[in-house]
Protein backbone atom coordinates (compact mmCIF):
# COMPACT_ATOMS: atom_id res chain seq x y z
CA UNK A 1 0.00 0.00 0.00
CA UNK A 2 2.85 2.22 0.25
CA UNK A 3 3.08 2.55 -3.62
CA UNK A 4 -0.04 4.71 -3.96
CA UNK A 5 0.87 7.08 -1.54
CA UNK A 6 4.03 7.96 -2.63
CA UNK A 7 2.21 9.01 -6.12
CA UNK A 8 -0.63 10.38 -4.16
CA UNK A 9 1.93 12.55 -2.37
CA UNK A 10 3.97 13.38 -5.29
CA UNK A 11 1.01 14.51 -6.92
CA UNK A 12 -0.14 16.61 -4.84
CA UNK A 13 3.13 18.42 -4.49
CA UNK A 14 2.85 18.69 -8.69
CA UNK A 15 -0.15 20.64 -7.74
CA UNK A 16 1.34 22.44 -5.39
CA UNK A 17 3.98 23.82 -7.57
CA UNK A 18 3.38 27.72 -7.93
CA UNK A 19 3.50 29.46 -11.51
CA UNK A 20 5.94 31.72 -10.09
CA UNK A 21 7.90 31.66 -7.47
CA UNK A 22 10.51 34.02 -5.74
CA UNK A 23 12.42 32.89 -3.09
CA UNK A 24 14.83 34.67 -1.41
CA UNK A 25 15.06 37.13 -3.89
CA UNK A 26 17.39 40.18 -3.87
CA UNK A 27 17.65 43.04 -6.82
CA UNK A 28 18.86 46.44 -7.06
CA UNK A 29 20.85 48.72 -9.66
CA UNK A 30 24.31 48.81 -9.39
CA UNK A 31 25.50 49.53 -6.09
CA UNK A 32 22.00 49.84 -4.85
CA UNK A 33 20.00 47.16 -3.10
CA UNK A 34 16.48 48.02 -3.45
CA UNK A 35 14.35 44.50 -2.52
CA UNK A 36 15.84 42.45 0.07
CA UNK A 37 14.75 38.81 0.55
CA UNK A 38 11.43 38.69 -1.28
CA UNK A 39 9.67 35.74 -0.83
CA UNK A 40 6.43 35.58 -3.26
CA UNK A 41 4.11 32.92 -4.66
CA UNK A 42 2.04 33.26 -7.46
CA UNK A 43 -0.53 29.93 -8.35
CA UNK A 44 -1.70 28.98 -11.70
CA UNK A 45 -5.02 31.15 -12.39
CA UNK A 46 -4.58 33.53 -9.72
CA UNK A 47 -5.08 37.15 -9.39
CA UNK A 48 -2.22 38.58 -6.62
CA UNK A 49 -1.55 42.55 -6.19
CA UNK A 50 1.31 44.19 -4.58
CA UNK A 51 1.01 46.97 -2.80
CA UNK A 52 2.86 49.81 -1.41
CA UNK A 53 3.82 53.34 -1.41
CA UNK A 54 6.37 55.21 -4.04
CA UNK A 55 10.14 53.65 -3.76
CA UNK A 56 8.96 50.71 -2.27
CA UNK A 57 10.38 48.99 -5.16
CA UNK A 58 6.98 47.51 -6.70
CA UNK A 59 8.20 48.38 -10.62
CA UNK A 60 11.90 46.98 -9.26
CA UNK A 61 10.16 43.75 -8.73
CA UNK A 62 8.07 43.47 -11.72
CA UNK A 63 11.65 44.28 -13.88
CA UNK A 64 13.56 41.79 -12.06
CA UNK A 65 10.77 38.64 -12.40
CA UNK A 66 10.94 39.75 -16.43
CA UNK A 67 14.78 39.85 -16.50
CA UNK A 68 14.94 43.41 -16.99
CA UNK A 69 17.25 43.94 -13.92
CA UNK A 70 19.47 40.89 -12.29
CA UNK A 71 19.23 39.33 -9.06
CA UNK A 72 20.31 37.12 -6.83
CA UNK A 73 18.15 34.09 -4.78
CA UNK A 74 16.14 31.83 -7.02
CA UNK A 75 13.29 32.39 -9.46
CA UNK A 76 11.13 29.37 -10.19
CA UNK A 77 8.62 28.81 -12.63
CA UNK A 78 6.52 25.73 -12.33
CA UNK A 79 8.54 24.99 -9.95
CA UNK A 80 12.40 24.97 -12.05
CA UNK A 81 14.52 27.16 -11.11
CA UNK A 82 15.12 29.58 -14.30
CA UNK A 83 18.49 29.62 -14.65
CA UNK A 84 18.67 32.74 -16.91
CA UNK A 85 15.99 35.30 -16.27
CA UNK A 86 15.87 37.57 -19.03
CA UNK A 87 12.74 38.89 -21.32
CA UNK A 88 12.23 36.43 -23.95
CA UNK A 89 12.87 33.70 -21.74
CA UNK A 90 10.44 34.40 -19.33
CA UNK A 91 8.01 35.20 -22.10
CA UNK A 92 8.49 31.84 -23.42
CA UNK A 93 8.10 30.07 -20.15
CA UNK A 94 4.46 32.18 -20.36
CA UNK A 95 5.14 34.91 -18.03
CA UNK A 96 4.61 38.37 -19.57
CA UNK A 97 4.79 42.16 -18.18
CA UNK A 98 2.89 45.69 -19.21
CA UNK A 99 5.65 48.08 -18.16
CA UNK A 100 5.47 50.98 -16.37
CA UNK A 101 5.18 53.70 -18.88
CA UNK A 102 3.58 51.21 -21.49
CA UNK A 103 6.24 50.86 -23.40
CA UNK A 104 5.15 51.78 -26.58
CA UNK A 105 6.47 50.90 -30.46
CA UNK A 106 5.46 54.73 -30.27
CA UNK A 107 6.84 54.97 -34.41
CA UNK A 108 4.98 52.18 -35.75
CA UNK A 109 0.84 51.17 -36.05
CA UNK A 110 -1.72 49.95 -33.59
CA UNK A 111 -1.40 47.19 -36.04
CA UNK A 112 2.29 46.50 -35.78
CA UNK A 113 2.19 46.68 -31.90
CA UNK A 114 -0.28 43.85 -31.81
CA UNK A 115 2.15 41.91 -34.39
CA UNK A 116 4.73 42.69 -32.00
CA UNK A 117 3.31 41.07 -29.42
CA UNK A 118 2.56 37.83 -31.00
CA UNK A 119 6.34 37.27 -32.29
CA UNK A 120 7.08 34.36 -29.85
CA UNK A 121 3.92 33.24 -31.43
CA UNK A 122 3.01 30.76 -34.94
CA UNK A 123 -0.08 30.85 -36.84
CA UNK A 124 -1.20 33.97 -38.63
CA UNK A 125 -4.60 33.08 -38.81
CA UNK A 126 -4.71 33.12 -34.61
CA UNK A 127 -2.59 36.15 -34.52
CA UNK A 128 -5.16 37.51 -37.18
CA UNK A 129 -8.07 36.51 -34.62
CA UNK A 130 -6.35 37.63 -31.10
CA UNK A 131 -6.12 41.16 -33.07
CA UNK A 132 -9.39 41.38 -34.12
CA UNK A 133 -10.50 40.19 -30.18
CA UNK A 134 -8.45 42.88 -29.07
CA UNK A 135 -9.81 45.32 -31.11
CA UNK A 136 -13.13 44.52 -29.61
CA UNK A 137 -12.50 44.44 -26.37
CA UNK A 138 -11.00 47.62 -26.20
CA UNK A 139 -13.43 49.47 -28.96
CA UNK A 140 -10.77 52.68 -29.79
CA UNK A 141 -8.07 50.34 -30.71
CA UNK A 142 -10.10 48.56 -33.22
CA UNK A 143 -10.42 52.22 -34.71
CA UNK A 144 -6.96 53.59 -34.75
CA UNK A 145 -5.25 50.12 -36.24
CA UNK A 146 -3.42 51.59 -38.80
CA UNK A 147 -3.00 55.16 -36.75
CA UNK A 148 0.91 55.31 -35.23
CA UNK A 149 0.67 54.18 -31.96
CA UNK A 150 2.97 57.53 -30.51
CA UNK A 151 -0.13 59.73 -31.70
CA UNK A 152 -2.77 57.50 -29.07
CA UNK A 153 -4.06 59.55 -25.63
CA UNK A 154 -2.39 57.26 -22.50
CA UNK A 155 -5.01 55.46 -21.98
CA UNK A 156 -5.53 53.64 -25.12
CA UNK A 157 -1.86 53.65 -25.16
CA UNK A 158 -1.92 51.34 -21.63
CA UNK A 159 -5.09 49.21 -23.28
CA UNK A 160 -2.67 48.79 -26.36
CA UNK A 161 0.09 48.01 -24.11
CA UNK A 162 -2.37 44.99 -22.40
CA UNK A 163 -3.35 43.86 -25.43
CA UNK A 164 0.38 43.83 -26.76
CA UNK A 165 1.00 41.70 -23.96
CA UNK A 166 -1.33 39.59 -24.05
CA UNK A 167 -1.07 38.88 -28.07
CA UNK A 168 1.78 36.83 -26.63
CA UNK A 169 -1.03 34.63 -24.63
CA UNK A 170 0.43 34.60 -21.48
CA UNK A 171 -0.19 32.32 -18.68
CA UNK A 172 0.48 35.25 -15.41
CA UNK A 173 0.39 38.84 -17.17
CA UNK A 174 2.86 40.84 -14.52
CA UNK A 175 1.27 44.70 -14.81
CA UNK A 176 3.06 47.73 -13.27
CA UNK A 177 0.69 50.05 -12.13
CA UNK A 178 -1.46 50.32 -15.14
CA UNK A 179 -3.92 53.25 -13.32
CA UNK A 180 -0.89 55.43 -13.53
CA UNK A 181 -2.19 58.80 -14.91
CA UNK A 182 -5.13 57.69 -16.73
CA UNK A 183 -8.84 58.85 -16.05
CA UNK A 184 -11.00 56.91 -13.43
CA UNK A 185 -13.51 55.82 -15.80
CA UNK A 186 -10.62 54.24 -18.01
CA UNK A 187 -8.91 52.45 -15.12
CA UNK A 188 -12.30 51.26 -14.06
CA UNK A 189 -12.48 49.60 -17.57
CA UNK A 190 -9.30 48.99 -17.67
CA UNK A 191 -9.45 46.67 -14.31
CA UNK A 192 -12.68 44.96 -15.58
CA UNK A 193 -11.17 43.91 -18.45
CA UNK A 194 -7.97 42.39 -16.24
CA UNK A 195 -10.89 41.03 -13.68
CA UNK A 196 -12.06 39.03 -16.66
CA UNK A 197 -8.67 37.60 -17.63
CA UNK A 198 -8.39 36.05 -14.94
CA UNK A 199 -11.99 34.43 -13.97
CA UNK A 200 -12.96 34.16 -17.31
CA UNK A 201 -9.83 33.17 -19.35
CA UNK A 202 -7.59 31.82 -16.30
CA UNK A 203 -5.04 34.13 -16.52
CA UNK A 204 -2.73 34.64 -13.76
CA UNK A 205 -2.33 38.35 -13.10
CA UNK A 206 0.29 39.54 -10.75
CA UNK A 207 -0.53 43.35 -10.51
CA UNK A 208 1.69 46.09 -8.89
CA UNK A 209 -0.25 49.06 -7.82
CA UNK A 210 -0.86 52.26 -6.16
CA UNK A 211 -4.69 52.57 -6.23
CA UNK A 212 -5.46 49.79 -3.80
CA UNK A 213 -9.23 50.25 -3.57
CA UNK A 214 -9.82 48.52 -7.30
CA UNK A 215 -6.98 46.50 -7.07
CA UNK A 216 -8.71 44.75 -4.16
CA UNK A 217 -11.61 43.84 -6.09
CA UNK A 218 -9.81 41.76 -8.31
CA UNK A 219 -7.12 40.39 -6.32
CA UNK A 220 -7.76 37.23 -4.56
CA UNK A 221 -4.40 37.58 -2.64
CA UNK A 222 -2.21 40.51 -1.31
CA UNK A 223 1.12 41.24 -0.83
CA UNK A 224 2.71 44.46 1.04
CA UNK A 225 6.19 45.74 0.21
CA UNK A 226 7.87 48.20 2.18
CA UNK A 227 11.13 49.21 1.70
CA UNK A 228 11.95 46.35 -0.55
CA UNK A 229 10.87 43.61 1.72
CA UNK A 230 7.51 42.19 2.13
CA UNK A 231 6.12 43.48 5.32
CA UNK A 232 2.64 41.68 5.46
CA UNK A 233 0.54 39.06 3.02
CA UNK A 234 -2.70 37.32 3.02
CA UNK A 235 -6.13 37.11 1.35
CA UNK A 236 -7.60 39.93 -0.15
CA UNK A 237 -10.66 39.86 2.26
CA UNK A 238 -8.66 40.11 4.98
CA UNK A 239 -7.02 43.82 4.22
CA UNK A 240 -10.03 45.07 2.82
CA UNK A 241 -12.51 44.15 6.14
CA UNK A 242 -9.74 45.23 8.48
CA UNK A 243 -10.03 48.57 9.42
CA UNK A 244 -6.51 49.01 11.08
CA UNK A 245 -4.72 47.35 8.55
CA UNK A 246 -6.12 49.40 5.94
CA UNK A 247 -5.76 52.44 7.79
CA UNK A 248 -2.24 52.17 8.34
CA UNK A 249 -1.22 50.48 5.00
CA UNK A 250 -3.55 51.83 2.52
CA UNK A 251 -4.81 54.85 3.18
CA UNK A 252 -8.42 54.58 3.47
CA UNK B 1 21.77 70.31 -72.99
CA UNK B 2 24.27 67.14 -73.58
CA UNK B 3 26.79 67.77 -70.56
CA UNK B 4 23.97 68.81 -68.41
CA UNK B 5 22.67 64.93 -69.44
CA UNK B 6 26.12 63.57 -69.12
CA UNK B 7 26.53 65.49 -65.68
CA UNK B 8 23.04 63.89 -64.54
CA UNK B 9 23.79 60.37 -65.28
CA UNK B 10 27.39 60.69 -63.91
CA UNK B 11 26.48 62.31 -61.04
CA UNK B 12 23.13 59.87 -60.52
CA UNK B 13 25.77 56.76 -60.80
CA UNK B 14 27.72 58.18 -58.10
CA UNK B 15 24.91 59.33 -56.25
CA UNK B 16 23.73 55.51 -56.60
CA UNK B 17 27.12 54.70 -54.69
CA UNK B 18 26.46 57.02 -51.84
CA UNK B 19 22.87 56.15 -51.39
CA UNK B 20 24.23 52.08 -51.14
CA UNK B 21 26.62 52.75 -48.37
CA UNK B 22 24.44 55.46 -46.92
CA UNK B 23 21.66 52.41 -46.49
CA UNK B 24 24.11 50.30 -44.94
CA UNK B 25 25.16 53.07 -42.33
CA UNK B 26 21.12 53.20 -41.96
CA UNK B 27 20.46 50.05 -41.40
CA UNK B 28 22.66 49.69 -38.48
CA UNK B 29 21.89 53.23 -37.08
CA UNK B 30 18.24 52.00 -37.37
CA UNK B 31 18.71 49.32 -35.23
CA UNK B 32 21.83 50.07 -32.86
CA UNK B 33 21.91 53.61 -32.57
CA UNK B 34 25.29 53.60 -33.48
CA UNK B 35 27.48 55.16 -36.79
CA UNK B 36 29.62 52.33 -37.95
CA UNK B 37 32.62 54.39 -39.24
CA UNK B 38 34.19 51.50 -40.43
CA UNK B 39 31.18 50.60 -43.22
CA UNK B 40 33.77 51.82 -45.81
CA UNK B 41 36.25 49.37 -44.56
CA UNK B 42 33.96 45.85 -44.67
CA UNK B 43 33.26 47.10 -48.00
CA UNK B 44 37.04 47.42 -49.24
CA UNK B 45 37.99 44.06 -47.57
CA UNK B 46 35.02 42.16 -49.76
CA UNK B 47 35.86 43.92 -52.67
CA UNK B 48 39.48 42.27 -52.10
CA UNK B 49 38.14 39.02 -51.43
CA UNK B 50 35.69 39.14 -54.80
CA UNK B 51 39.35 40.49 -56.94
CA UNK B 52 41.39 37.45 -55.41
CA UNK B 53 38.72 35.06 -56.44
CA UNK B 54 38.35 36.89 -59.59
CA UNK B 55 42.18 35.79 -60.20
CA UNK B 56 41.22 32.64 -59.19
CA UNK B 57 38.72 32.17 -62.09
CA UNK B 58 35.47 33.18 -60.57
CA UNK B 59 33.40 34.61 -63.01
CA UNK B 60 32.56 38.39 -61.35
CA UNK B 61 29.46 38.18 -60.54
CA UNK B 62 29.79 34.77 -58.44
CA UNK B 63 32.74 36.54 -57.04
CA UNK B 64 30.03 39.07 -56.05
CA UNK B 65 27.91 36.86 -54.45
CA UNK B 66 30.52 35.20 -52.43
CA UNK B 67 32.00 38.41 -51.20
CA UNK B 68 28.54 39.68 -50.11
CA UNK B 69 27.94 36.20 -48.22
CA UNK B 70 31.13 36.94 -46.57
CA UNK B 71 30.39 41.07 -45.78
CA UNK B 72 27.38 39.51 -44.49
CA UNK B 73 29.59 36.79 -41.86
CA UNK B 74 31.80 39.46 -41.23
CA UNK B 75 29.10 41.97 -39.78
CA UNK B 76 27.53 39.84 -37.73
CA UNK B 77 30.44 38.63 -36.31
CA UNK B 78 31.58 42.15 -35.79
CA UNK B 79 28.51 42.95 -33.73
CA UNK B 80 28.19 39.69 -31.72
CA UNK B 81 32.15 39.80 -30.47
CA UNK B 82 33.31 43.82 -31.07
CA UNK B 83 30.24 45.57 -30.28
CA UNK B 84 27.81 44.27 -28.46
CA UNK B 85 29.98 43.68 -24.86
CA UNK B 86 30.96 47.31 -25.20
CA UNK B 87 27.62 48.92 -26.16
CA UNK B 88 26.75 48.41 -22.15
CA UNK B 89 29.51 50.47 -21.28
CA UNK B 90 29.07 54.04 -23.63
CA UNK B 91 28.12 55.67 -26.97
CA UNK B 92 31.67 56.78 -27.49
CA UNK B 93 33.23 53.12 -26.97
CA UNK B 94 31.40 51.94 -29.42
CA UNK B 95 32.50 54.80 -32.23
CA UNK B 96 35.77 53.89 -31.08
CA UNK B 97 35.12 50.19 -31.83
CA UNK B 98 34.00 51.13 -35.37
CA UNK B 99 37.16 53.30 -35.62
CA UNK B 100 39.52 50.55 -34.65
CA UNK B 101 37.89 47.95 -37.11
CA UNK B 102 38.29 50.75 -39.51
CA UNK B 103 42.19 50.82 -39.18
CA UNK B 104 42.43 47.25 -38.37
CA UNK B 105 40.67 46.03 -41.40
CA UNK B 106 42.60 48.54 -44.15
CA UNK B 107 46.24 47.43 -42.37
CA UNK B 108 44.71 43.56 -42.56
CA UNK B 109 43.93 44.46 -46.60
CA UNK B 110 47.47 45.71 -46.95
CA UNK B 111 48.91 42.70 -45.15
CA UNK B 112 47.24 40.15 -46.54
CA UNK B 113 47.23 41.36 -50.44
CA UNK B 114 49.41 43.74 -50.68
CA UNK B 115 50.17 47.53 -51.24
CA UNK B 116 50.31 46.92 -55.09
CA UNK B 117 47.00 48.72 -56.91
CA UNK B 118 44.70 45.98 -58.31
CA UNK B 119 43.31 45.79 -61.62
CA UNK B 120 39.63 44.87 -60.94
CA UNK B 121 37.96 43.01 -63.64
CA UNK B 122 34.43 44.32 -65.16
CA UNK B 123 31.12 43.08 -64.03
CA UNK B 124 29.09 45.16 -66.56
CA UNK B 125 29.93 46.27 -69.90
CA UNK B 126 32.44 48.82 -69.89
CA UNK B 127 33.74 49.26 -72.71
CA UNK B 128 33.26 53.02 -74.47
CA UNK B 129 31.17 51.67 -76.59
CA UNK B 130 28.56 50.43 -74.60
CA UNK B 131 25.85 52.90 -74.25
CA UNK B 132 22.51 54.35 -75.54
CA UNK B 133 22.08 57.61 -77.22
CA UNK B 134 19.50 60.45 -75.04
CA UNK B 135 19.55 63.62 -76.84
CA UNK B 136 23.51 63.36 -77.81
CA UNK B 137 24.60 62.24 -74.60
CA UNK B 138 25.96 58.76 -73.91
CA UNK B 139 24.33 56.64 -71.00
CA UNK B 140 26.96 54.38 -70.40
CA UNK B 141 25.34 50.26 -69.83
CA UNK B 142 27.64 50.31 -66.73
CA UNK B 143 25.99 53.40 -64.85
CA UNK B 144 22.54 51.59 -65.77
CA UNK B 145 23.83 48.72 -64.31
CA UNK B 146 24.88 50.60 -61.12
CA UNK B 147 21.50 52.72 -61.17
CA UNK B 148 19.56 49.54 -61.17
CA UNK B 149 21.43 48.39 -58.92
CA UNK B 150 20.85 50.59 -56.42
CA UNK B 151 16.97 51.17 -56.82
CA UNK B 152 17.34 46.48 -56.45
CA UNK B 153 18.68 47.45 -53.35
CA UNK B 154 16.31 50.12 -52.12
CA UNK B 155 13.48 47.95 -53.29
CA UNK B 156 14.56 44.72 -51.48
CA UNK B 157 15.36 46.52 -48.23
CA UNK B 158 11.74 48.61 -48.28
CA UNK B 159 10.44 45.32 -48.19
CA UNK B 160 12.29 43.51 -46.35
CA UNK B 161 11.21 46.09 -43.10
CA UNK B 162 7.45 46.37 -44.42
CA UNK B 163 6.71 42.85 -45.21
CA UNK B 164 8.47 40.46 -43.67
CA UNK B 165 8.23 39.36 -39.81
CA UNK B 166 11.73 39.86 -39.57
CA UNK B 167 11.26 42.93 -40.64
CA UNK B 168 9.20 43.86 -38.10
CA UNK B 169 11.50 42.63 -35.30
CA UNK B 170 14.45 44.90 -37.17
CA UNK B 171 11.40 47.90 -37.10
CA UNK B 172 10.55 46.92 -33.21
CA UNK B 173 14.40 47.04 -31.70
CA UNK B 174 14.67 49.95 -33.36
CA UNK B 175 12.13 51.87 -31.95
CA UNK B 176 12.53 49.94 -28.48
CA UNK B 177 14.80 47.47 -27.98
CA UNK B 178 13.30 46.82 -23.97
CA UNK B 179 9.68 46.28 -25.35
CA UNK B 180 10.71 44.21 -28.56
CA UNK B 181 12.64 41.84 -25.82
CA UNK B 182 9.53 42.23 -23.54
CA UNK B 183 7.28 40.56 -26.54
CA UNK B 184 9.55 37.89 -27.03
CA UNK B 185 12.34 39.43 -29.85
CA UNK B 186 15.67 37.90 -29.56
CA UNK B 187 17.17 41.47 -29.44
CA UNK B 188 21.20 40.16 -29.90
CA UNK B 189 19.94 38.08 -33.21
CA UNK B 190 18.24 40.98 -34.86
CA UNK B 191 20.98 43.28 -34.41
CA UNK B 192 23.64 40.80 -35.56
CA UNK B 193 21.67 40.03 -38.61
CA UNK B 194 21.22 43.89 -39.61
CA UNK B 195 24.95 44.50 -39.32
CA UNK B 196 25.27 41.49 -41.34
CA UNK B 197 22.77 43.18 -43.70
CA UNK B 198 24.56 46.34 -43.94
CA UNK B 199 27.97 44.80 -44.64
CA UNK B 200 26.45 42.45 -46.95
CA UNK B 201 24.96 46.11 -48.69
CA UNK B 202 28.56 47.54 -48.50
CA UNK B 203 29.93 44.84 -50.31
CA UNK B 204 27.77 45.04 -53.05
CA UNK B 205 28.42 49.02 -53.27
CA UNK B 206 32.18 48.31 -53.52
CA UNK B 207 31.96 45.31 -56.10
CA UNK B 208 29.72 47.28 -58.44
CA UNK B 209 31.86 50.70 -57.24
CA UNK B 210 35.26 49.73 -58.25
CA UNK B 211 35.41 48.70 -61.62
CA UNK B 212 33.88 52.50 -62.59
CA UNK B 213 36.20 54.82 -60.34
CA UNK B 214 39.03 55.71 -62.34
CA UNK B 215 41.67 54.26 -62.91
CA UNK B 216 40.33 51.12 -62.63
CA UNK B 217 42.09 49.99 -59.72
CA UNK B 218 41.29 48.94 -56.30
CA UNK B 219 43.39 50.21 -53.72
CA UNK B 220 43.73 50.58 -50.17
CA UNK B 221 42.00 54.27 -49.96
CA UNK B 222 39.39 53.69 -52.37
CA UNK B 223 36.30 54.30 -50.00
CA UNK B 224 37.76 56.56 -47.68
CA UNK B 225 35.73 59.45 -49.43
CA UNK B 226 33.18 57.77 -50.56
CA UNK B 227 32.44 56.96 -46.97
CA UNK B 228 32.62 60.64 -46.12
CA UNK B 229 30.23 61.25 -48.81
CA UNK B 230 27.80 58.75 -47.97
CA UNK B 231 27.53 59.46 -44.11
CA UNK B 232 26.84 63.10 -45.10
CA UNK B 233 24.11 61.99 -47.54
CA UNK B 234 22.81 59.60 -44.71
CA UNK B 235 23.03 62.25 -42.45
CA UNK B 236 21.86 64.94 -44.77
CA UNK B 237 18.24 62.30 -45.24
CA UNK B 238 17.90 61.69 -41.61
CA UNK B 239 20.05 58.36 -40.23
CA UNK B 240 17.02 56.33 -39.96
CA UNK B 241 14.98 56.70 -43.03
CA UNK B 242 15.45 54.83 -46.12
CA UNK B 243 14.40 57.16 -48.10
CA UNK B 244 16.43 59.69 -46.66
CA UNK B 245 19.15 57.85 -47.55
CA UNK B 246 18.02 57.83 -51.39
CA UNK B 247 17.29 61.51 -51.42
CA UNK B 248 20.41 62.10 -49.98
CA UNK B 249 22.60 59.83 -51.77
CA UNK B 250 21.31 61.04 -54.94
CA UNK B 251 21.09 64.26 -54.19
CA UNK B 252 24.39 64.56 -53.07
CA UNK B 253 26.14 63.04 -56.63
CA UNK B 254 23.96 64.96 -58.58
CA UNK B 255 25.26 68.41 -57.09
CA UNK B 256 28.27 66.85 -56.66
CA UNK B 257 28.77 66.46 -60.64
CA UNK B 258 27.16 69.81 -61.83
CA UNK B 259 29.41 71.45 -60.13
CA UNK B 260 32.07 69.42 -61.44
CA UNK B 261 30.49 70.39 -64.73
CA UNK B 262 29.56 73.86 -64.34
CA UNK B 263 31.23 75.67 -61.23
CA UNK B 264 34.89 74.98 -62.73
CA UNK B 265 36.03 78.49 -61.25
CA UNK B 266 35.53 76.75 -57.85
CA UNK B 267 38.56 74.80 -58.21
CA UNK B 268 39.14 71.12 -57.68
CA UNK B 269 38.88 69.93 -53.91
CA UNK B 270 36.32 73.24 -54.09
CA UNK B 271 33.33 71.14 -54.99
CA UNK B 272 33.46 69.02 -51.96
CA UNK B 273 33.46 71.77 -49.56
CA UNK B 274 30.93 73.09 -50.69
CA UNK B 275 28.34 69.69 -50.96
CA UNK B 276 29.47 69.43 -47.65
CA UNK B 277 28.95 72.91 -46.55
CA UNK B 278 25.32 72.60 -47.74
CA UNK B 279 25.12 69.62 -45.48
CA UNK B 280 25.78 71.29 -42.63
CA UNK B 281 23.13 74.17 -43.39
CA UNK B 282 20.46 71.53 -43.82
CA UNK B 283 21.24 70.02 -40.70
CA UNK B 284 21.73 73.31 -38.90
CA UNK B 285 18.17 73.59 -38.93
CA UNK B 286 16.88 70.42 -39.09
CA UNK B 287 19.41 68.43 -37.20
CA UNK B 288 17.70 65.00 -37.51
CA UNK B 289 18.05 65.47 -40.96
CA UNK B 290 15.35 65.98 -43.93
CA UNK B 291 13.44 62.75 -43.39
CA UNK B 292 14.81 61.36 -40.08
CA UNK B 293 12.01 60.86 -37.68
CA UNK B 294 13.95 59.73 -34.68
CA UNK B 295 15.40 62.72 -32.28
CA UNK B 296 19.38 62.09 -32.44
CA UNK B 297 20.63 63.22 -28.64
CA UNK B 298 24.27 62.18 -29.44
CA UNK B 299 26.25 61.19 -31.77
Amino acid sequence: MSAPSTSQSSSTRAEAAPLLELDGVFAGYGSTTVLRDINLRVQAGEAVVVLGANGAGKTTLMRTISGLIPHTGRIRVDGNQVSRVRPDAMLRLGIGLVPQGRGTLTGMSVRDNLRVGAVSRRGARAIGTDIDRWCEVFRPLGQRLNQVAGTLSGGEQQMLAVARAMMARPRLLLCDEVSLGLAPLIVQGLFEVLGQLNSDQGTALLLVEQNAELALQVAARVYLLEVGSVAASGPAAEFQHNDAIRRAYLGY
Amino acid sequence: MQIFLDRLSSGLTAGSIYVLIALALVVVFRCSGTINFAQGEFALFTCFVAWWLSTKGWPLALALIASMAVGFVMGMVAERALIRPVRRRSEVATLIVGLGLFTGLNGADGWIWGPADKTFPELLPHSPNDYISIAGSRLHYDSIGIFVGMLLVVLLLTLLFNRTPFGLQMRAVATNAESAALSGVKVGRVLSVSWGISAAIGSFAGVLLVPVLPPNQLDLSSFFSILIFASAAALFGGLDSVKGAVVGGLGLGVVESMLNGYGTFLGGSLQLTLALFIIVVVLVFKPTGVFGARRIERV
